[in-house]
């Protein structure tokens, strides 16, 4: 709970020191960054995932996207390396399938979509507020007030969010919303889960996810890589992976950090209320040190000349 | 779209349920030569599961059936309790895996019963995970439409053939 | 214009014209020549035909950047969301102007009024600097009539951008406020020159306070991509005070750079108080850049012993690193201490020249060249280079057009000094 409390003693602390120009309003405090004790997440075993992208399909669907430029029946895909990586999710795709080919077994195939972090960075990252992480788990956002600035796609560890870069005049961020709007808010299973026929997802309470994803582990002796990825990467994941070959055999980022993206901020966050509080008096004492006992010429129109020189 | 997916093949299922006799062998020794399976039928087509042959091809029917057939368990974790049982009432893959999509919640809430069936997959599931993998192990079709074909609807949701993107290819059979 | 001075045209420079009237605007605006005059040097001068063609082929871009989007001059990179007009606009910009709060600091603050003479041009190149990274800003912004959302519509306070944008923001009126004293004097509002010269000191505190944290945001805005960013670039504790520190140096040898510049190209606008303390000046600006730099130096290397990334030194990514120090921190230190050593202005100037370019070399590093180091490296699309070069075109015009009129390089002959 301290970390709570330090947080939001954090964004207190930074909204006053904007308040030095202009009050926000209560508004400034509504980021809701501390996990919600029943939040839904999906456990993805990537032992049962057989690349059939019916997930992918379910997305497109659900969502509404555009045509995709293949029919998604279409394997090829797993071979395309746009700019020598594996896919990403893209402005018209918040899921993708890729293939990891492995050296001594079968390929991997590994679902890429928002991972709904427990504390997420592209929350923290928005200067506008866009982002919310609702009390079901699902970190969805508000393409009402985002400006486009893209610091979500920098701050994301795992890359998750695009852009419609396509569009002129309504560019906004684009990424998986867990179907917030469609089904979680009322409890149901997410699009992509419900298609899979291996059910490689497991939809629910991210903590229940956990026990059974454990659970998983101790009953296969040597089927799993004994990790379970997105328990702890980056403060926790709604999403949490179960892997047979090493993750980043997988291509998942192994060098992510325990702790939330936010943490890294803090030293600086901290900061700047110090920097507010004492600069002024500080360098208005240097003023009056240097100055003492000069003359010095304020308002008197061009009066450079009557000044000392040193 | 899905939703009403869902709910016809519930109400199929609940129709069918009915009408199929769950596929009665009460002994190892009496097995139906082909099963029916069209209880989830939406974006593929029923499948008519050759019974006979895989009977063949198999080393034995708890391969399939774990420890219900009374032949001897494959599954270690079969094994550890039901290693000496005889054949039990229920044996169809339907009878004991849902058609409901398996949840956290609902695997907390069957937990009382069934101590150690609490990580069971629903009936989608428990066809695709006990047949693809043994299909992709021993090289036997794997694709979908090598076992289902697709339906209309199938083919709009996966953007194939009539429903294909414009300017791409048709996607190979799936 | 040189041309014309020798002819023994004066350019306006007073309040009154000599023979007692008062200047219009049309003849401020012109410089004190006739339209034909004006027009003739206009054209004459080579340097803006080499304006008028990047306009020519930049600023269609521009417009068509509005009309079809950012995807139609990027290559739309979701891995490499800020691309050349941030990477350049943005986090080179702003530490180059920093120059600003340096020289407010120093003559209003600390009452150096030896640096008197260079004050307004630092903080001109202040204010456009700041002026035109948000116009990079404004090009880059997916939605950029929403810029102003943080500041009175959906407030992200706990966002290091939150912090940018609004200490920009409110830097922008510091120092616009700031220059705005030049403005006056020129057309001729003296009310307003005295109301702003009373806030001096609480404007220039101001000042400092929004520079150190908006310059250490720009840092701490990078912070929130540890692994993307590499290691050796990467500090979670010090990125801050590295921007902080690296724009200390950055600003005052811009306006060294572009002092020279002045001299070079438009002594004519001149007074004869710049031109004779401009050596001086030069000298002690390169010494407080020297200061910055080796302050640099240190804390870089204090940065890699924290997080121990010795390692990652012998490594390509490591040996670029080198180069970057090399070239942009101890080169520029050497040629500087060498120049202030001997008094030698011109030394001083190529120190000045390459620490621009180290900051340079060293946000663009940050931002773009180590980002992402594990993947692939972007390469701005060639439209994004273009029209990064046309604003950077307009910010030198429009440098100049002012350097060209308000009191900036000479002083203001107010009615009582004529």
């Amino acid at each position: 709970m301290s970390k709570i409390t330090r947080r939001k003693f954090l964004a207190g602390s930074v909204a006053g020191s904007a308040a030095i120009a202009m009050a926000p309003t209560k508004k400034a405090f509504g980021a809701n960054l501390e996990g919600f004790p029943d939040g839904m997440g999906v456990l993805v075993d990537l032992t049962r995932c057989v690349g059939c992208r019916s997930c992918e399909a379910a997305c497109n669907k659900e969502q509404k996207l555009p045509e995709p430029d293949k029919s998604f029946d279409d394997f090829s895909v797993f071979d395309e390396r746009p700019h020598g990586e594996h896919r990403r999710p893209t402005e018209k795709t918040y899921t993708v399938v890729n293939r990891y080919d492995q050296t001594k077994t079968e390929p991997v195939y590994r679902k890429i979509q928002c991972n709904h972090c427990n504390e997420p960075a592209c929350l923290t990252s928005c200067f506008v507020n866009a982002y919310k992480k609702t009390p079901e788990g699902a970190v969805i956002y508000n393409d009402k007030v985002c400006v486009g600035c893209r610091n979500c796609m920098i701050a994301c560890p795992f890359n998750i969010p695009a852009f419609s870069y396509s569009s002129a005049l309504n560019p906004i961020i684009k990424k998986c919303i867990f179907c917030y709007d469609t089904r979680l808010k009322d409890g149901q299973v997410p699009a992509c889960v419900e298609s899979c026929p291996q059910q490689v997802m497991l939809f629910g309470k991210r903590k229940e996810l956990i026990r059974v994803a454990h659970a998983r582990i101790r009953r296969s002796p040597g089927k799993y890589v004994d990790h379970l990825y997105g328990e702890n990467e980056v403060g926790g994941t709604g999403w949490l992976y179960l892997s047979a070959v090493p993750f980043k055999e997988a291509g998942f980022n192994v060098s992510l950090p325990n702790e939330p993206i936010i943490n890294n901020v803090k030293d600086f966050l901290a900061i700047v209320p110090m920097v507010l509080a004492i600069w002024p008096a500080l360098f208005t004492g240097f003023h009056l040190l240097s100055t003492k006992g000069k003359s010095h010429g304020h308002g008197e129109g061009h009066s450079h000349e009557e000044q000392e020189e040193h | 779209m899905i939703n009403s997916g869902k709910k016809l093949m519930t109400g199929l299922a609940g129709l069918l349920f009915c009408c199929l006799v769950a596929v009665s062998c009460y002994a190892t020794d009496f097995f139906p030569e082909t099963i029916e399976m069209n209880v989830l039928t939406d974006l593929y087509g029923g499948v008519v599961f050759d019974h006979d042959l895989h009977v063949m091809i198999t080393e034995g029917c708890a391969v399939c059936h774990h420890h219900t057939t009374g032949t001897p368990v494959v599954d270690s974790y079969c094994a550890k309790c039901h290693a000496d049982e005889g054949p039990v009432e229920t044996v169809s893959c339907q009878g004991c895996h849902t058609l409901e999509p398996v949840t956290a919640q609902s695997m907390r809430e069957q937990r009382d019963v069934y101590r150690y069936h609490d990580d069971k997959p629903d009936l989608k599931a428990a066809y695709h995970l006990s047949c693809l993998g043994c299909h992709m192990e021993f090289g036997a079709p794997a694709g979908c439409q090598d076992c289902h074909a697709r339906t209309e609807a199938g083919d709009a949701f996966f953007r194939s053939g009539q429903f294909a993107p414009a300017g791409s290819a048709v996607g190979p059979a799936h | 214009m040189k041309k014309l001075a020798e002819n023994g045209i004066q350019p306006h420079d007073a309040e009154m014209k000599s023979d007692g009237r008062k200047w219009s605007l049309m003849e401020k605006l012109l410089l004190g020549l006739t339209l034909d005059q004006y027009l003739q040097q206009v054209v004459r001068n080579k340097f803006n035909w080499l304006l008028a063609l990047i306009f020519a082929i930049g600023i269609p871009l521009i417009v068509y950047r509005f009309i079809f989007g950012l995807g139609s001059v990027t290559h739309s990179s979701y891995d490499y969301p800020w691309g050349l007009l941030l990477g350049f606009g943005l986090f080179c910009m702003v530490p180059l102007s920093a120059s600003g709060f340096m020289l407010g600091t120093s003559v209003e603050l600390f009452g150096r009024h030896d640096f008197e003479p260079i004050e307004r041009l630092a903080l001109l190149n202040g204010l456009l600097g700041y002026l035109f990274a948000v116009v990079y800003l404004l090009v880059d912004l997916g939605q950029p009539w929403r810029l102003a959302y943080p500041m009175v519509y959906s407030f992200g306070p706990a966002a290091v951008l939150f912090l940018v944008g609004w200490h920009v923001a409110t830097y922008l009126s510091v120092q616009l406020a700031e220059v705005s004293t030049a403005f006056f004097e020129w057309i001729g509002f003296r009310r307003g020159y005295e109301f702003i010269r009373k806030g001096t000191v609480g404007l220039t505190v101001a000042g400092v306070i929004l520079s150190t944290l908006h310059q250490g945001a720009l840092g701490a805005l990078f912070v929130y991509a540890p692994g993307k960013v590499h290691p050796l670039w990467y500090s979670a504790s010090f990125q801050w005070i590295h921007f902080f520190v690296s724009s200390i140096p950055a600003g005052l040898c811009m306006v060294i750079c572009v002092s020279t510049v002045v001299i070079y190209t438009m002594k004519w606008r001149c007074d004869q108080r710049f031109i004779d303390n401009l050596d001086r000046i030069t000298i002690s600006l390169a010494k407080g850049a020297a200061m910055g730099l080796i302050t640099y130096l240190f804390i870089k290397f204090l940065a890699v012993a924290h997080d121990n990334e010795w390692a990652y030194l012998t490594t390509g990514w490591g040996l670029w690193w080198l180069i970057e120090i090399g070239f942009g921190v101890i080169l520029p230190l050497i040629l500087l201490s060498i120049g202030i050593h001997h008094k030698n202005v011109n030394l001083c100037r190529i120190g000045a020249l390459v620490t621009v370019l180290g900051v340079l070399l060293n946000r663009l590093n940050t931002s773009l060249i180590t980002f992402n180091w594990h993947l692939y490296q972007e390469v701005p699309h060639i439209l994004e280079v273009i029209i990064s070069i046309t604003i950077f075109a307009i910010y030198i015009m429009t440098y100049r057009f002012i350097l060209n009129r308000l009191p900036i390089l000479y002083q203001f002959k107010s009615r009582a000094d004529a």
